[in-house]
Parts: structure tokens; sequence; C-alpha cells
């Protein structure tokens, strides 16, 4: 269709979420003020703005490296940046929960985003995008760099859905839309292996902190996993074909994926399974209906979160510890902040279909809503 | 007097002789022989008198002699006493003696007495004299005192004397030193004596009052002679008027020869000064704009004339009026009870009556429909309305679905954002309605036509939000201001209005009438159809289960018009109820789903849905088609179909259930699933024809 980019971007002009962040709604056709018409949205602009807030999707968060800050990425790629320092102190308003600095990072959804020691990495369609924590928060929200990853040549720009650090070899690993994972040297952006072996698109990804294995699932129900040294495949989990987590009636896709030592538990089409890698078995099925679509480690236990508004707490032996339940009506991401440089400021947030990212300050309960 | 005195004063005498008398024979010897010789040498000159004795003998020695006697008086009665006790024949002689002795004692005791009594009148008559002198002397005094108290009384009254000249605004000493000429004010002799100094300021006022009544004289002639120039000249005017008309009666052939419509425009001129004054400069703005910007606008004044004239009376003095006999009536009221209710209607009525004439405006559009607008003045609340008809070239078939879409109650609501003309916008009214008991507008528009905000403006009221009802005046510059955003609101308003009307139409009757210059914007085949499209109540969209988010949004106001439709395919049937804007359509109708197919799905528990949603909701501007935009509705619905065929065809399949897929995969996509949340391929690119991810 021509002219469908120019008219994509008229849709989110920045300047229209600038003026919602001061709340100040200045009314088309130069009608003055009156106090009736201030109640409920009733201006194009008004509606328009209601509207894309109740469609708003939160896809990825990432704790700043000094722990203070929260930036979250929507599906109309803009990355919101919120301040839990000031936000969980005691003299916090209402203002406090809204971002600190709202910026058009993509043209497309913002998907993943994690943090350096200096640098959100982020990403959308095609493209990982760096910006300095420093000059977010001062507002200046410039680029720092972009990197596409060599795509073969095809109709549309594959997604990035992943992104994760190495840190052992300064290297940032991609995996998305075009079914590789593409390893990223931080130091020189060069593209230095593609990994190969997904017949479908890649949903997550996951290091094995001992040894430099990388863990990742996708569309096509496999967990492979990867060897960063020799860059091979080392192991594949075909999930699906377990018959113990298997559910034909939501797909095969992995979703979600976390590993510790020698367990690694995944999630989405199939029920959420703990394995233990070694002999590739499932040790541990949970039972949960709906697809999850993030999980993690903590501690003893095994967060997850997905379709339903809950964040679930599981015991590792399979027993629901907790459901939590918070303001979205499904949950894409959670993120512990363990920073150490900021143990006020140490949360769960947990965003998805909502503008909302939902606090929790110990594991109990909701606490408050960052907003976009 | 004298002769009393004189009668005294022989009686004395003769008394006195005898004692003198007894005195020289019996006790010259013993009593003091001096007195008796001074007493002598009295008698010898003069006659004896007791009152002059009395001045020469010593009172003192009177007492003496007095105490004597007594003393001897007791002493011979004592010897007596013992004489007699002793009896014997010697003693009577010696009793004798004593006897003559002591008679000699009594005389002097009596002589004594009557001193006594003389001295006594003596001093009396001496005290009297004494006392009347002192009263002459009082009297004196006082006269003296009370002649000193009136010469006070006399000075004060001087020094309180007010003059007239005190109270005459005099011009200040230096102006007066200054202007005054050296003959009046004689700065030699006033400069040191402020009386003389005064005196020569008040002749130089009395020589300036002269001067000044001899200009005022001047002046009133000078104004008798310009009066009766007026007076001419206005002969000459009054003369001039039945010639003018006389010239204009000639010329009017011609003008309907030339289609001049000088003199009807002159008349309707000559109705709009009975207007009230915001329909006044409504009409005035309206004229003007149509003659400058719009042809499609005319305009017409409607009512009697005679009503108007009759009622013309200056603003303020109605409303006091009306406040007075508000204030009457109620106590009427109080009086008698039974007539309360049809008291009140009355005063209703009285309040909400609006002025006899009003203003049309016929606004046509392009495909021949015209909007017929009236406007009316509420007098008594000091607001304007209007009433909307649409009448269209071609007799239309009323869908059941668009009952609301013309009706005049409906059809210029939100023309403004909010402004849903429901609420008067006078704030002084409710005070006003307060009285009569009318407890909101709302319940009378319907007869009185809406006040909206806009009609407030073009009428040029204004009304600012703390100001009370006397701050409101019809206000030329305000209402052109608004003139042409508002023709061209109410334009736009009409077309998409009757725009819908035609889609609804189609759409009862499940056909979505997608027009060729948008066929571009969807795939040649869409199997999902639309089987229902229903008008529901504000309610029941509000309690609908899916609606939620909108609901608590704020976006489900109860201007609104609500509808249902069902789009269909094989046995999967998606509800879309949808909000549709007064404003409509630059405010997007909105669209909440509900899928039923393998279970309910919603925006809650289907990414997909919520998806889909947001294509129809968010992404509206890329099916706004062609100018203005009145196809946005039918556009939606068709992409809501196009949604449902991707949406059922890329469901993945469920390799356990046996048989073939309901719904063969038939739209070309390039990718079935995308990102973290699974999209499905709603994006259609047009020449190429297949579907890809946003």
């Amino acid at each position: 269709m021509p002219g469908s980019e120019g008219a994509g971007e008229e849709l989110f002009p920045e300047s229209c979420f600038a003026l919602a962040l001061r709340g100040s709604w200045t009314l088309a056709w130069g009608l003055e003020s009156h106090p009736e018409i201030l109640r409920g949205p009733n201006t194009k602009m008004e509606v328009f703005q209601t509207l894309q807030r109740l469609h708003m999707t939160i896809f990825s968060q990432s704790v700043s490296p000094c722990g203070k800050f929260l930036a979250a990425g929507n599906n109309y790629g803009q990355i919101a940046v919120f301040s839990l320092s000031a936000a969980l102190s005691s003299e916090a308003k209402e203002e406090s929960k809204k971002p600190v600095v709202t910026f058009q990072a993509h043209d497309g959804p913002v998907y993943s985003m994690v943090s350096t020691d200096r640098h959100l990495l982020s990403a959308g369609d095609g493209e990982v995008k760096a910006w300095l924590w420093a000059e977010i928060l001062k507002k200046g929200c410039k680029e720092l760099w972009r990197r596409q990853p060599p795509y073969r040549t095809s109709l549309e720009v594959p997604e990035i859905n992943a992104l994760l650090l190495v840190p052992k070899e300064n290297s940032l690993i991609l995996a998305g839309g075009d079914c590789q994972l593409h390893a990223m040297d931080l130091e020189t952006g060069a593209f230095t292996r593609a990994l190969r072996g997904h017949t479908d698109y890649i949903h997550c990804l996951a290091l094995r902190e001992r040894s430099p294995e990388v863990l990742s699932g996708g569309e096509d129900g496999a967990v492979r996993l990867w060897d960063l040294r020799t860059a091979k495949e080392v192991q594949t989990i075909e999930v699906y074909k377990h018959e113990e987590c298997s559910r034909p009636h939501n797909g095969r896709w992995i979703g979600c994926l976390a590993t510790d030592s020698d367990w690694m538990v995944c999630g989405g089409g199939p029920a959420l399974t703990l394995w233990h890698l070694r002999s590739s078995t499932p040790t541990t099925i949970f039972p949960m209906r709906a697809p999850q679509k993030h999980v993690t480690f903590y501690q003893d236990l095994i967060l997850s979160a997905g379709q339903g508004r809950c964040v679930n707490q599981w015991q590792l032996s399979g027993e629901l510890k907790a459901q939590v339940p918070g303001s979205s009506p499904g949950l894409l991401s959670l993120s512990l902040n363990q920073q150490p440089a900021a143990p006020e400021c140490k949360v769960l947030t947990a965003a998805g279909n909502s503008c909302r990212v939902d606090v929790f300050t110990n594991l109990g309960y909701r606490a408050f809503s960052l907003s976009f | 007097m004298v002769r009393r005195r004189q009668s005294i004063c022989r009686r004395l005498w003769s008394f006195g002789d005898v004692a003198s008398l007894v005195c020289c024979r019996d006790s010259v010897r013993t009593i003091c022989p001096q007195n008796i010789c001074s007493l002598r040498a009295h008698m010898e000159g003069k006659y004896y008198s007791e009152e002059a004795e009395v001045d020469l003998r010593d009172p003192g020695r009177d007492y003496e002699l007095y105490k004597y006697t007594c003393q001897e008086l007791q002493r011979l009665m004592a010897e007596i006493q013992d004489l007699k006790s002793r009896g014997g024949k010697d003693v009577a002689v010696e009793i004798e003696d004593r006897r003559i002795q002591s008679c000699v004692h009594f005389m002097t005791l009596k002589k004594l007495n009557r001193l006594a009594h003389i001295r006594l009148k003596k001093g009396r008559d001496q005290t009297h004299e004494a006392k009347q002198k002192v009263d002459a002397y009082h009297l004196q005094l006082q006269n003296l005192l009370y002649e000193v108290m009136h010469l006070q009384k006399e000075i004060t009254k001087c020094l309180e004397f007010k003059s007239k000249h005190e109270e005459i605004d005099l011009v200040s000493l230096e102006e007066f030193y200054k202007e005054a000429p050296p003959d009046i004010s004689k700065a030699e002799v006033t400069m040191g004596d402020p009386h003389q100094q005064t005196l020569a300021r008040l002749d130089w006022e009395l020589e300036q009052r002269k001067r000044l009544a001899e200009k005022y004289r001047e002046c009133l002639s000078n104004k008798e002679k310009i009066l009766k120039e007026i007076e001419v000249k206005k002969e000459y005017l009054s003369s001039l008027q039945p010639r003018l008309n006389s010239i204009m009666q000639a010329s009017l052939p011609v003008q309907e020869y030339l289609f001049m419509p000088f003199d009807q425009a002159h008349k309707q001129y000559e109705t709009a000064r009975h207007l009230p004054p915001p329909l006044y400069v409504l009409f005035v703005q309206a004229t003007a704009y149509g003659q400058a910007c719009d042809k499609t606008l005319s305009v017409a004044i409607e009512g009697s004339v005679d009503e108007a004239k009759a009622l013309f009376k200056p603003p303020e003095d109605s409303q006091d009026d009306e406040s007075d006999s508000d204030a009457e009536e109620e106590q009427t009221t109080k009086r008698r009870r039974p007539t309360l209710g049809v008291q009140l209607d009355d005063k209703r009525k009285e309040m909400l009556k609006r002025h006899p004439l009003s203003v049309m405006l016929d606004l046509k559009c392009k495909d021949d429909s015209v909007l017929h607008l009236t406007f009316y003045y509420l007098m008594n609340l000091n607001i304007m309305t209007v009433k909307a008809k649409v009448t269209t070239a071609t007799e239309l078939i009323t869908p059941i679905s668009a009952g609301d879409l013309l009706s005049p109650d409906s059809v210029l609501s939100c023309l403004y954002p909010g402004d849903h003309g429901k609420k008067t916008p006078n704030p002084a009214n409710q005070y006003q309605f307060d009285k009569v008991g009318i407890l909101t507008l709302r319940d009378y528009v319907l007869d009185l036509g809406h006040p909206y905000l806009w009609v407030q403006k073009l009428g040029g009221l204004h009304f600012p939000k703390e100001q009370p009802q006397h701050t409101v005046i019809a206000d030329h510059s305000l209402s052109a201001s608004h003139m042409e955003t508002t023709m061209k609101l109410l334009k736009t308003r009409v077309q998409s209005r009757l725009a819908l009307h035609k889609q609804f139409a189609s759409l009862e009757h499940g056909i979505v009438p997608v027009t060729s210059d948008c066929q571009y914007l969807f795939p040649a085949k869409v199997v999902s159809r639309l089987v229902k499209w229903v008008t529901i109540a504000h309610e029941d969209y509000m309690e609908l289960h899916f609606t939620k988010d909108i609901v608590e949004a704020g976006l489900a106001g109860d201007t609104n018009l609500y509808y249902m439709a069902l789009v269909e395919r094989g046995t999967a049937k998606l509800q879309a109820a949808v909000v549709l804007n007064p404003g409509y359509s630059s405010i997007p109708p909105i669209f909440q789903l509900c899928l039923n197919w393998k279970g309910e799905k919603t925006n809650s528990n289907d990414d997909n849905i919520r998806a889909m949603e947001s294509e129809v909701n968010v992404c509206y501007k890329e099916l706004c088609g062609p100018r203005p935009s009145h196809q946005l509705l039918t556009n939606q619905l068709q992409r809501l179909c196009v949604l449902l065929d991707v949406y059922l065809e890329t469901e993945s399949h469920d390799d356990s259930v046996e048989g073939p897929k309901e719904f063969p995969q038939e739209k070309m996509c390039l990718r079935l699933f995308r990102g973290p949340s699974r999209m499905k391929p709603f994006k259609y690119n047009h020449p190429q024809g297949f579907f890809s991810h946003r």
C-alpha cells in the first residue's frame, strides 16, 4: 500500500504523547474550555489518545544499571522510563508513577530490551538500537547506534524477539523472526556468528551461566541448546512430543525459558515444565491451563506469568504457592530488580496487555502500578 | 410712730419719776450717789426719761445691784424670820424697820426690771434695723449679679454671630492677589488686616459673579438661536421622507425588472429591528456570512412583528416585573393552596417563554438536502435555542436502526466536543429554575429547542463562568468569529448523518456497502458476512461483559448512539458492540469484540481479538477513505469481516482433532505468527494482495 509508512508515522506522532504526558489537553477547534467539556474524552485528540492507551501492550522491561529506573517498551515503539526510587519513596505522588521521560525508539513494537552497565539496548522490527542511560535520564533521547543482523532478503523485515547479553564474551545474542541466533560483538558492533537450526521463529533465549551455552525456544516447539564456542547445536528438546506436557489445542510454541545450572523451565503452548537438562527428561509439570509468556527462577521458587491477570509462584515440586493478581488482563514480561546498587528498589515488575506496569514490593501483593 | 413713742416716754417718765423719787428718798446713802446725781442732772436738763437712763447705766453694774438687792432682801427676810421666831415686844419695831428697808429694795428691783425690759426692746429694735440694712444690700448685690450675667450672654451672642460670607467659597488667597485688580485687592491695606482682606475678597467675588452671570445670559441666547436652526432643519428633513418614499415607489418596477430584491431585503431589515439583540446579531452575521462566503445559506425571519412590537420593553424592566410578580404570586400561593400547581405551571411557561420572532437558517448541502435551523430566544432565561430539521432531495427509506440519526433531538448533538445541548449555558438560569421548580432544562429541550453553546456564540452571547447574568451582552465579534467554523461543521454534520443513514439502510440488510474508491482497502474475497445490525440502548451496552474497558475509559457517554453488529462465518460468530460518537466521522466509531468459536474469546483472554479491536479502533485512519471520510463505518465493518477471515484461517490446526480444518487458509500470508504475543497477519497490502504483520 503506497504511503502506508508515512501514515503509520502520522498515527503516533511523538508530540501527541508529549501532550498526554503533561496532562494538558488542548481542545480541538479552538473552543474555549467549559467545565462540562472537560469531563471524559470528548475531542478527537482525547478520544484517540484514550483508545491508544486502551490498546497499548508493554512487551519489554529493563532496569537501569543504577537500579533506580525502569524502562518499558510498548507496541507503538515508545520507551518510557519510570523512576522506581521516586515511585517507591514515602512521599510518592500520582505524578511519580508516570514516566520521567518517554521517547519514540522504534517504528514498530519494542519487543525486547536489555541493559549493559552503560547502555540500554532495545530491539524491535529488525533492528537493535543502543541508548546511553546517562543521556536518557537527561532526557536527550538520541540513539547511540543501530545495527541490523544480516538477514536473507525477505518480503518483510524479521522482528527481534529476544536479546541476551553474554558478559564473558562481551557479546549480545539476538533472536527472532529469521529463525537464527545472531551473536554480535559489543566491542566492534560486528555480527560474528549465526546459529541456524530452528524451523520457525524464536521466542526466547536463556544463558547457562557456567558453560557458555545458550538455550533458545521457538514457535517450532523445540528448545535448542547451543555451544557458543563451537557455534553448534548441542542438544534439542522437542517439548510438544512429550505426551505429559503437550497441549495440541494451544499449539507447539515455546514462549518462555529459564535455566538454573542443570535445570530448565519452559512453557508456552505446551504446559509449563521443569526439565533436567542432562537427562532431557521432564521432572515437574506445573498445572497451569493458560499459556505462559514469561518464566524465571527466583530463589527456590519459579515465577511465571502469561494469559490471565496473575503472577504465579511455584514450588519446584509443582505446587502452586501463590497467585498474585495484577492489573493487566494478560502479562508478557516480568522483571526482578536485583541491582546491588539500589537495594531499596528491589521489586518485581510485571507488564503486559495494558499501559500499566505493576510493581510488587514483595511477592505477596501488587503495591501499585506505573502507567504510560 | 412718733406719737406712740412719745406716749411711751410719757408713761416711762411718770414711772421713772416715782422710782427716782423712791430712790431719792430711801437710799441716797446706800446706792451710788454719783448715778443719782447724774440722773438728777439729766432730769434737770430735760424731762426724766428712763430710756435715756438706760443708755447711761452699765448693765453689768445693774446686775451687781440686782444681786446685792436680792441678798439684802434675803438677809432682811431672814432677820424678820429670826425676830419673829424669838418673839418679844421690841421686835415689832425692828420688824417694821426691816419691812421698810425691804420695801425700798423691792422698789429697786422693780426699777431694775423696767430697765431690763427697756434694754430688751432697744436691742430688738437695733437688731431689726441692722437686718433691714442687710436685706437692702443683698437685693442690690443680686441686681448687680444679674446684670453681669446678662452682659456676659450678650457678649457670647456677639462672639457667635455668623456672617453669610463665610459660606461663600472664595478664591484662594494667592489667586486673589494674583488676579484681582489692585483697586479691589489694595494689597498695602489688606495684607495686614484680615478684616479688610476678607472684605476685599468678597468684593472680588461679587465682581466675578457679575461677569459670569453676564456670560450665562449670552450662552442662553446662543442656545436659543441654535435650537431655532435645528427646528428649521428638522422640518426640512421631514419633508424629505415622503419625497424619497415616492421615489422608492416609482423605482419598484425597475427593481423587479432587474431582479434586484433591494426592497425585500429592506423589509427584512425593517423586521430585524424588532429582533431581540442575540437574534439580531445572529441575523446580521448570518446574512453577512451568507453574502460574503456561502451562497447556499439563506436567512429569514419568522413570527409576528406586531407581537414583538407589543412586547418591546427594555429588558431590565421586564425582568424586574418578573421578579416582582413572582414575589406577589408567592404570597398568593401561600394563601390559596389548591391552585399552587396551576400557578407554578403558569410561572414555568412564563419563564420559558420565547420571543415571538425567530430566525430561520436554511443550509443547502451539495446533494440538495437542506438543514433547516430555527433559532429562538428565550427572553426570561436570556439564552438561545435551536431546532433542526433535515430535508432531503429524494425521499429516504428510513432503516430502523437509523431512527436517531436525523432526529431533531440528536442530529446536532456534540457539534463541538462535549456540547450536548441539554443544560442551560447561562449559569444564572439555575436560580431562576429553583424558583419555579424546574430541575433541569433537559425535560423541555424537545419543546424549546436545544441551547447548544455554539448557538449562544452565534448569537454573540458569552457566558463567563463565574459572573452573573448582567454581564451578558450580545457581541458581534464573538458571533462573527464562530460563524464560519460552525456553518462548516453544520454542513459536515448533515452530510455525515445522511451518509450514515444510507449506510445503515444497507447494513440492516446484511450488505456492507463498500464504495468503489475504498475497494483497495480490502481483498477481493471476503467470506465473513455481516448478518445483523441493530441499535441497542445505552444501558444494554453498559451491561455487556466485553465493553468494560470502554465504559471505564469514559468513552461510553449517554449522548452516543449504540449498535450491535454480528459477523458470521461458518460456526464462528463475532459480536461487535459499536459506540457511535455524535462527532462521527472525525471521531471514529469504537468497536468491542466478542468471538464465539471454540469458547468465548474477548480482548481479555485473546491477544488477537485485542489486536483486531486496535486494528479498527486505533488504525481507523487507514480506513477513512476519500475525504470527508463518511464511509468510515462501512469500511470498519468490512475490515472486521476481513480480520475475522484472517483470524479463523490462520488459527493453528489442532492435530489431535480428526478431519479437515473448518476454515482452510485462503489468504496469502507471509508468516502466521509474529512476536511474543503471537500476532496474526492482520495487515492487508493492497496491490500485492497478501497479508502481513503490522
